[in-house]
C-alpha cells in the first residue's frame, strides 16, 4: 500500500501547480487587458487634454478645438468650464443636461472631483483660470470615491498575498481530500486485494461502492486461482502418495529377497562362488532399498509434503555422528573416512531438521562409496565462513569431468524437469541433497576435490 | 562380548505375512535363538503371550485385526518387556509415534539379517544384564552396579559422571562414541561447550582403568570424533 500516499501526493501537487499557473495566467491576461485599455479611453486623460485645448476667444468666449469636441461627442460626454474666481460655469457644451447646476461651491467641486454630478460620472482637468469638468453618461463609468490606503497595509501586501495563496491552497486541498476520500476508501480494499492475490491465499473484496465491478473481478480471479491451486495440490499429493504407496509395497517382498540372500551370503556350507552370487543379490537389493527411500523422500520434498521439523542444532555434532556411524559400520576398509574439521571449532549452530541433514550427508558419503568401487579416501569437514556453515564431503576417487560438474550444478534432475529425458542424469542422491539444502535456505556446490576426486559442499546459514 | 546367555530368551514375532515370519524365524534360529513364537495376527499374538511370557516382541505395524501400536499397549498391560517394530513405513512420523508409545527400537523393511540381529542383541543386552556383569578390559575390570573399577585387586570407585561416560562407552563397546554423545550422556540435552570437561573426565577415567594412562589401550581417542572403549 505504499503507492497510495504517493498517488495522493502526486495528484495534490499537480492540482496546486495548476492552480498557481491559473492564477498567474489570469493575472497576466488582466494586466494585458488593462494596459490596452488605458492609453485611449481614460476619461481623466481626456479631461486633461480638453483643459489644455480649451481656448479663450474674444475675451469672455471659449471654444474647444474640433478633434477634442468630436471625441467628446462620440462618447456622449458633456463638458463645462468653471471659472476659478466666480465658481460660475463660463462655458458648456451644447448637450449639457438640464439638471446640471451652473454655479458651484468649493465643496461641490471637491465632491464632483471625487465622484458624480447628479449621477453623471465626472472627471476634471486643470485649465487656465478654471476647471474643465467632463461628464459621461451615467452607465459609462463607476468611480471609486475614497481611493486611499494606509502605508501599513501596502507594506504588508506581499505577506498578505502569500497568506491568501496559502489559504487558497489549503482550501483546495481540503476540497480534494473530501472529494477523494470516498474514492480512496473504495480503492484501498481493491489495492489490498490485488496485492494479496500472488500470496495464494483466498482473497475477498466487498463488492459494493464505486468500484464494485473491479472487486467482482478480483474475487472471481481469486476463486480461479484457488481452484487451480487446489487441483495442483491434489495432483501433487496424489503423485507423492502414489510413490509412497509403491515404495511401501515393495518393502515387504524386498525384505524377503534381502533376508534370504543375506543368509546365503553368510552360509559357510555354500561354495565361495555361490556365496559370491548371493552377495551380489544383497548388494543389488541394497541399491533398490536406497532407491525406494530416495524416491519417496525426493518426491515428498519436491511436492512440499515432507514435514520439516527444525530446531537449533549443532551441525558439527550431527556430521560427527554420521562419520562415526560409517566408521562403526565398518563396511569395508576400502573407503576410510577422514575427519578434517578444525579441532578448535566445536559449535556451529544452525536451525535444521536433524534427520534431513543426516540424510543429506549420508547420501554424499554413500555417493563417494558407490562411485569408487576400487576404493577411495573420503574427507568430511565442517567449516565456518562469513556466518555460513559449510559441510564438505570430498574424496580422492575417480572424480568427474568439468562438463559433468557443470551439469550437476546447473541441469535440473529428470524428476523435476519437463523435457524429455534422452541422456542419463545423475541419481536421486544428489537431488535430495540439493532439496534438503534448499529447504534449509542453503545451497549446494559440486566441484573438483582438492584431493583429486569429487567434492560437494552444502552451505547453510548460521543461527546467531 | 559374550552374549550366549541371551540366546534362550523367548521372542514373540508378529507379522501378517507367513513368508516373512518364516524368514525372520530362520534368521533368528541361525543366530542361535530357539525359543521363538510366531503369530500372524493380534489375537494369536495375545494368546501366545499369555501362554508364555515373551522376553522380546517383534511387531509389524500393520496387522489384519488392528495395528501394532495397540498390540504393544495390550502386551504391556501385564508385563513390561522390550518391543521392536518391524515395518514397511519408512517415514519419520511413524518412527516418533512408535518411540513415543515406548517402543525400544524400529527396523524398517527391507533389512539385512545382520542389521536385525544387531538391533535385537542390543535391546536384549540393554534389558537383560548378566548376573554380576564385570566388564573385562585389558588392564582392569569395571563393575557398573557398584560403580567401581577393579585394577590389580584394588577397588577404585567411579564418580557419577565417570560412571555415565563409561556406561555410554560400554553400550557401544569396541565402537566409536562421539564427543557429543558422551557429553549428552553426562550432562543431558544440548550439551554445548563441555568438550574440555569431557577431556578432563576421560583423563581421570584413564588413570583408573589403564596401567599406563598416557598410553591408553582400553579407552582410545579417535581424533576429532570421539572415544572407543575396547573390551575383551
Amino acid at each position: 500500500m505504499k503507492s497510495i500516499p504517493k498517488l495522493i501526493r502526486r495528484y495534490v501537487s499537480i492540482l496546486l501547480l495548476s492552480c498557481i499557473l491559473l492564477f498567474a495566467l489570469n493575472f497576466i491576461l488582466l494586466a494585458a487587458f488593462a494596459s490596452r485599455q488605458t492609453p485611449n479611453s481614460s476619461p481623466w486623460k481626456t479631461a486633461e487634454e480638453a483643459a489644455d485645448a480649451l481656448q479663450q476667444v474674444n475675451g469672455s468666449e471659449y471654444s474647444l478645438p474640433e478633434p477634442i469636441a468630436h471625441e467628446l461627442k462620440s462618447s456622449d460626454a458633456w463638458a463645462i468650464f468653471i471659472d476659478e474666481e466666480t465658481k460660475q460655469v463660463k462655458w458648456q457644451t451644447a448637450n449639457l443636461p438640464k439638471s446640471i447646476p451652473l454655479s458651484y461651491t468649493l465643496s461641490d467641486i471637491a465632491s464632483l472631483t471625487r465622484g458624480y454630478i447628479d449621477g453623471y460620472p465626472t472627471f476634471t482637468g486643470k485649465a487656465e483660470n478654471g476647471l474643465i469638468v467632463l461628464g459621461y453618461p451615467k452607465d459609462k463609468f463607476w468611480k471609486h470615491m475614497w481611493p486611499s490606503w494606509d502605508y501599513y497595509t501596502i507594506a504588508r501586501l506581499p505577506k498578505l498575498v502569500l497568506l491568501v495563496l496559502a489559504a487558497n491552497a489549503a482550501f483546495i486541498f481540503l476540497i480534494y481530500m473530501v472529494a477523494n476520500s470516498k474514492l480512496l476508501k473504495s480503492i484501498r480494499p481493491i489495492v489490498t486485494g490485488i496485492q494479496n492475490l500472488p500470496s495464494g491465499k483466498p482473497v475477498y473484496v466487498n463488492e459494493k461502492g464505486l468500484l464494485s465491478e473491479l472487486a467482482f473481478h478480483i474475487n472471481r480471479t481469486s476463486e480461479i486461482l484457488q481452484s487451480q491451486n487446489n487441483q495442483l495440490q491434489k495432483k501433487e499429493t496424489a503423485r507423492a502418495n502414489w510413490i509412497a504407496g509403491v515404495s511401501h509395497d515393495i518393502r515387504t517382498p524386498l525384505s524377503m529377497v534381502m533376508g534370504y540372500a543375506g543368509q546365503l551370503a553368510e552360509d559357510t556350507d555354500l561354495t565361495d562362488e555361490k556365496r559370491q552370487k548371493a552377495a551380489v543379490i544383497v548388494k543389488q537389493s541394497k541399491r533398490m532399498r536406497n532407491l525406494i527411500n530416495d524416491l519417496n523422500l525426493a518426491s515428498k520434498l519436491e511436492y512440499n509434503m515432507q514435514p520439516i521439523n527444525t530446531k537449533k542444532e549443532n551441525i558439527i555434532a550431527i556430521v560427527r555422528q554420521i562419520v562415526v556411524d560409517y566408521i562403526n559400520m565398518d563396511i569395508d576398509d576400502r573407503h576410510p573416512l577422514e575427519w578434517e574439521t578444525d579441532e578448535s571449532l566445536t559449535l556451529c549452530p544452525v536451525t535444521a531438521d536433524k534427520n534431513l541433514i543426516k540424510r543429506a550427508i549420508s547420501n554424499l558419503i554413500q555417493n563417494s562409496i558407490n562411485h569408487n568401487e576400487q576404493g577411495c579416501k573420503i574427507y568430511v569437514k565442517v567449516a565456518v565462513n562469513n556466518k555460513k556453515c559449510s559441510i564438505i564431503v570430498s574424496d580422492d576417487g575417480i572424480g568427474a569431468t568439468d562438463e559433468q560438474i557443470e551439469k550437476l550444478n546447473h541441469a535440473p534432475h529428470y524428476m523435476v524437469c519437463d523435457e524429455n529425458v534422452t541422456e542419463q542424469r545423475h541419481g536421486l542422491g544428489l537431488l535430495i541433497v540439493k532439496q534438503i539444502a534448499a529447504a534449509h535456505n542453503g545451497t549446494t556446490i559440486v566441484e573438483h576435490s582438492p584431493y583429486g576426486g569429487f567434492s560437494v559442499k552444502i552451505i547453510l546459514p548460521i543461527q546467531e | 562380548m559374550d552374549s550366549d546367555y541371551l540366546k534362550n530368551k523367548h521372542i514373540l514375532l508378529v507379522d501378517d505375512e507367513q513368508e516373512l515370519l518364516d524368514m525372520v524365524v530362520s534368521i533368528l534360529k541361525e543366530e542361535g535363538f530357539f525359543n521363538i513364537s510366531a503369530a500372524k495376527n493380534r489375537k494369536e499374538a495375545l494368546s501366545l503371550a499369555s501362554a508364555s511370557k515373551p522376553d522380546l516382541a517383534i511387531l509389524d505395524v500393520m496387522l489384519p485385526d488392528g495395528n501394532g501400536y495397540q498390540l504393544m499397549e495390550q502386551l504391556r498391560q501385564d508385563n513390561e518387556y522390550p518391543i521392536l517394530f518391524l515395518t514397511a513405513h519408512g517415514e519419520d512420523e511413524d518412527k516418533f509415534k512408535g518411540f513415543g508409545l515406548g517402543a525400544d527400537d524400529y527396523v524398517v523393511k527391507p533389512f539385512l539379517p545382520k542389521e536385525l540381529i544387531f538391533r535385537i542383541m542390543a535391546i536384549l543386552r540393554r534389558s537383560y544384564k548378566e548376573e554380576n556383569p564385570l566388564v573385562k578390559l585389558c588392564d582392569s575390570e569395571i563393575d557398573f552396579d557398584c560403580a567401581e573399577v577393579i585394577k590389580n585387586g584394588e577397588h577404585i570407585s567411579l564418580t557419577a559422571k565417570e560412571h555415565d561416560i563409561l556406561a555410554a562407552l560400554y553400550r557401544n563397546a569396541n565402537r566409536i562414541v562421539t564427543i557429543d554423545a558422551l557429553c549428552e550422556a553426562a550432562w543431558g540435552d544440548n550439551p554445548f561447550g563441555y568438550e574440555n570437561s569431557l577431556m578432563a573426565h576421560i583423563r581421570r577415567i584413564r588413570e583408573k582403568i589403564e596401567t599406563n594412562p598416557s598410553r591408553p589401550v582400553s579407552l582410545i581417542t579417535v581424533k576429532g570424533l570421539g572415544y572407543k572403549l575396547m573390551i575383551k
